[in-house]
């Protein structure tokens, strides 16, 4: 029967496609085996540029520090500074004169040979383009000599007590002058490093591989790749499948948990100084009014947003100085303790407002570049001031290109969210820039206090740390009482990771250190 | 006449995409930020940002800067990027537009045949319980919400059965050499099958959530005009002749149905191809919906304008290639 037979010929064509797709699918798991000399990491973090003249984000920075390195950098787990591409240094008598000994032989990927002339050369278009992290080379040096071919001098403007801290951030990083030009930034993958970049296609995949010409010790893997996930689900989706070894910025604070509880995969924690706060525009109205910012550094609830967003991960701070970094005092919680709303409500109205005048505000914030759970942070701040009975509080928000590159340098916003990733490790990076009359208008605050500015000069250039501690102490103070910014809360860094990954260190520097890792 | 009818239809499509060009135009420059500051920085002093600005020919009236893009598109010149090493704007594209290619391609093949499957079916059986089941899907589908759908079954198939993976478009090491930049293509072009079933495996679970997504319509309109196919007379003379019911059903009925909803698969087409920003967000799909959406961010105003026109054109064309198909299966349209 005709009809049949074109049944049964269906049916063998159906199976003979199916048992072809089965067996090649089965000759693809065999052949496709993950070299065991891979370790594949998760993010949902970017890379903005690499380009060390206009990096000035945490990931950025991080590949950077695996694909490049500073004349001195951090010994792991410390913040001690060790020599990095310069095996010495000497300081003046003076203090303004800082001269480092290159180690010889060392090139970029691209051949370009590493001598004080690059390093003098990289410093100078630093200068010249002057983007946005270019100030933690222009507000210090004076200008770059060269000595010979492997000795450089760096004059400062002033002794600065922490120089060697700035020298090993990513502004001061040797570039090679064939791989970027000198006029603008531009991403390059030319290092120096213990990695090399061989792939980078933008947000999907970053492929790094032993740089055999590393004068250091070699990384334990041979190939580092960074998968760029969209969203936290997706990354831990991808960890729990295994798809990745390492699942790091960043996951969900209820993702972290329910990994932590599951027992599958290795949670490993640290303190980090990266720290949460609200900026208030100090030179317009209406936080020119003192009273105004000390009703709300009294009014916010520090405990309601780590326990309710971040579900303890976090912890409230009350300083801008981190807790655990020298010098810190709990200013806030001394001037206002963890919370008084009676004082809120005194000082609102001493300075004319009710429950039938309220002072009504608009909050701004940026909903991703900080995770996803920032219009979280945000809702409950309003909620939080709203308590009052005297605030009213609009929630606004733009994107981040909008809300750093305009928003905050032009002040359109009068109270923001915002946070920071030190750029070295002292206490004057979390009190200069935001306090220094000089420096603070380009994070919004316009704040203008002689005396602070006359102790943070001071704490710069004093040469003990007891000297320093007492004014960094004193300036704390004084910001509780003035309450230009309001500290939030501190992070702690979260990695989560399969149970065969080795050599991960979390330290204060909070940059993952790709070439330690590896699978046991 | 379908010659005439072509270049009418190619007429219309000028003054079509020179509206679509003006009004983008015209919205980028009204929308708060600025390149300028997003490139530079906070800190650059006055001559930088000017120079910058001039160099972008920001500092042009409007009208200049319009004229300007237009000729250079005329040539062919889309622009370059005004972020990240001014790459050309085309170079960008051609970056994102295979994956966005591979992915429409088999979303529209799975949607296309849930589609036409189940609206026949539920035209042939009007009324029975698998009719409503059929419009039950056809409802349900369409108001899915895409991340949802794509996470049950990443959750399903990547996460506890372990056969698919969860995002991205193929594993580290396993890219096949681009010759097209669509993976399936150039795996088979290089004869390289690992790579054709990495890439393959990869493709399963976005194409059937976004298939799935909008097969729901094919299902109502291919019912709908089925409905008013089976009908006809001629259907009635078809199966008086005792021809089988499933050549009445799916070579003459379907065949003469087919008209409307070719327009409608075109349509759906040309949509998919200006990128599914849910799908690639829960896929790690790198297409041109999370590329448009991320230069939108950063006011690169350039690449959006670039990649707006080209999805244009993309669109423009397919509506062509639709009408003319309509007018190639259906005699009686070149004539009107």
């Amino acid at each position: 029967m005709p009809g049949m037979k074109k049944v049964y010929l269906v049916i063998l064509l159906v199976v003979i496609i199916a048992a072809a797709i089965g067996l090649g699918y089965y000759w693809y798991q065999q052949v496709y085996v993950k070299p065991r000399e891979v370790i594949i990491l998760g993010t949902i973090d970017k890379i903005t540029v690499l380009d060390p003249a206009k990096a000035y984000d945490f990931f950025t920075w991080e590949v950077l520090n695996n694909i490049g390195e500073g004349l001195l950098k951090y010994k792991p787990g410390t913040t001690e500074l060790v020599p990095g591409l310069a095996e010495s240094y000497e300081v003046s008598e003076d203090g303004r004169v800082y001269t480092f000994k290159l180690r010889k032989g060392l090139k970029f990927t691209d051949g370009t040979p590493l001598d004080a002339e690059v390093v003098k050369w990289s410093i100078e278009r630093q200068m010249h383009l002057n983007l946005d992290p270019s100030w933690l080379v222009t507000a210090f040096v004076e200008k770059v000599e060269v000595i010979d071919k492997y000795t450089v001098a760096f004059h400062l403007k002033r002794p600065i007590a922490y120089f060697p801290a700035l020298v090993a951030t990513v502004p001061y990083f040797p570039v090679s002058p064939k791989a970027y030009p000198w006029d603008e930034a531009k991403d390059s993958t030319v290092g120096i490093g213990p990695y090399k970049v061989v792939k980078w296609v933008r947000d999907v995949e970053l492929r790094l591989e032993v740089n055999p010409d590393y004068y250091g010790p070699k990384p334990k893997t041979k190939y580092f790749i960074i998968k760029f996930y969209k969203d936290a689900t997706a990354l831990k989706m991808a960890l729990e499948a295994g798809e990745i070894d390492i699942a790091w910025r960043e996951l969900l604070p209820t993702d972290i948990i329910a990994l932590k509880k599951g027992g599958k995969f290795n949670v490993i924690d640290a303190p980090s100084p990266y720290i949460r706060y609200i900026v208030l525009r100090c030179n317009q109205p209406p936080f020119d009014d003192v009273r105004l910012r000390r009703a709300i550094a009294a009014a916010v609830d520090r405990d309601r947003i780590c326990e309710k967003v971040f579900k303890g991960l976090v912890t409230p701070l009350y300083s801008m100085v981190p807790m655990g970094m020298w010098s810190h005092i709990d200013a806030f919680k001394d001037e206002y303790g963890e919370r008084n709303l009676e004082l809120a409500r005194k000082l609102l109205r001493e300075a004319g407002f009710s429950e039938d005048n309220k002072f009504k505000i608009e909050l701004w914030y940026t909903p991703t570049h900080y995770g996803t759970t920032e219009a979280d942070v945000a809702a409950l701040i309003k909620e939080s001031l709203e308590e009052t009975g005297m605030i009213e509080v609009e929630l606004k928000s733009a994107e981040w290109a909008t809300y750093a590159a305009e928003y905050i340098a032009k002040g359109v916003m009068p109270i923001f969210l915002l946070g920071w990733y030190p750029d070295y490790i002292d206490p004057d990076n979390y009190l200069t820039p935001f306090l220094h009359s000089e420096h603070c208008g380009h994070l919004g605050v316009f704040y203008n206090n002689s005396e602070v500015d006359e102790l943070l000069e001071e704490a710069m250039v004093k040469p003990t740390i007891e000297e320093r501690q007492e004014r960094y102490e004193e300036v704390q103070r004084i910001l509780a009482r003035d309450a230009p910014l309001i500290p939030l809360f501190q992070g702690k860094l979260f990695l989560v990771c399969k149970k065969n990954i080795r050599g991960v260190v979390l330290d204060p520097v909070m940059l993952l250190r790709y070439y330690l890792i590896y699978k046991s | 006449m379908l010659k005439a009818y072509l270049i009418k239809r190619v007429l219309m499509a000028i003054p079509t995409l020179f509206i679509l060009l003006t009004i983008i135009f015209l919205i980028m420059r009204v929308l708060p930020g600025n390149p300028v500051a997003a490139i530079v920085g906070t800190k650059a002093p006055p001559e930088v940002i000017q120079s910058v600005t001039r160099r972008l020919g920001l500092d042009q009236p409007y009208h200049i800067q319009y004229i300007n893009y237009l000729s250079n598109l005329l040539r062919g010149d889309l622009g370059r990027s005004m972020i990240w090493g001014r790459r050309p704007v085309i170079d960008e594209i051609m970056d994102h537009f295979p994956a966005t290619l591979e992915l429409s391609i088999s979303a529209f093949i799975v949607s296309v045949l849930i589609g036409i499957i189940t609206g026949t079916e539920a035209s042939r059986r009007f009324r029975s319980k698998l009719d409503q089941v059929f419009r039950f899907y056809g409802i349900v589908t369409y108001s899915l919400f895409i991340p949802w759908l794509g996470i049950m079954l990443q959750l399903i198939f990547s996460v506890y059965l372990k056969l698919l993976p969860v995002g991205g478009r193929i594993d580290p090491f396993m890219e096949p050499q681009r010759i097209t930049g669509l993976y399936l293509l150039d795996s088979i072009l290089t004869l390289n099958i690992p790579s054709f079933f990495n890439a393959l495996s990869h493709l399963i679970l976005p194409s059937i959530t976004l298939g799935v997504y909008i097969s729901g319509v094919f299902t109502r309109t291919v019912r709908s005009n089925m409905l008013e196919v089976l009908r006809r007379d001629f259907i009635t003379a078809a199966r008086a002749r005792g021809i089988p019911e499933n050549i009445v059903i799916y070579r003459h009925a379907l065949k003469n149905a087919f008209i409307p909803i070719l327009t409608m698969m075109g349509l759906q087409f040309a949509l998919l191809l200006a990128g599914a920003v849910l799908t690639e967000t829960t896929f790690s799909w790198p297409g041109m919906g999370t590329f448009l959406l991320e230069r939108i961010m950063y006011r690169d105003y350039t690449t959006v304008q670039g990649t707006v026109v080209f999805i244009a054109l993309l669109i423009v064309s397919i509506s062509l290639l639709v009408d003319v198909m309509y007018a190639y299966l259906d005699p009686r349209i070149r004539f009107r």
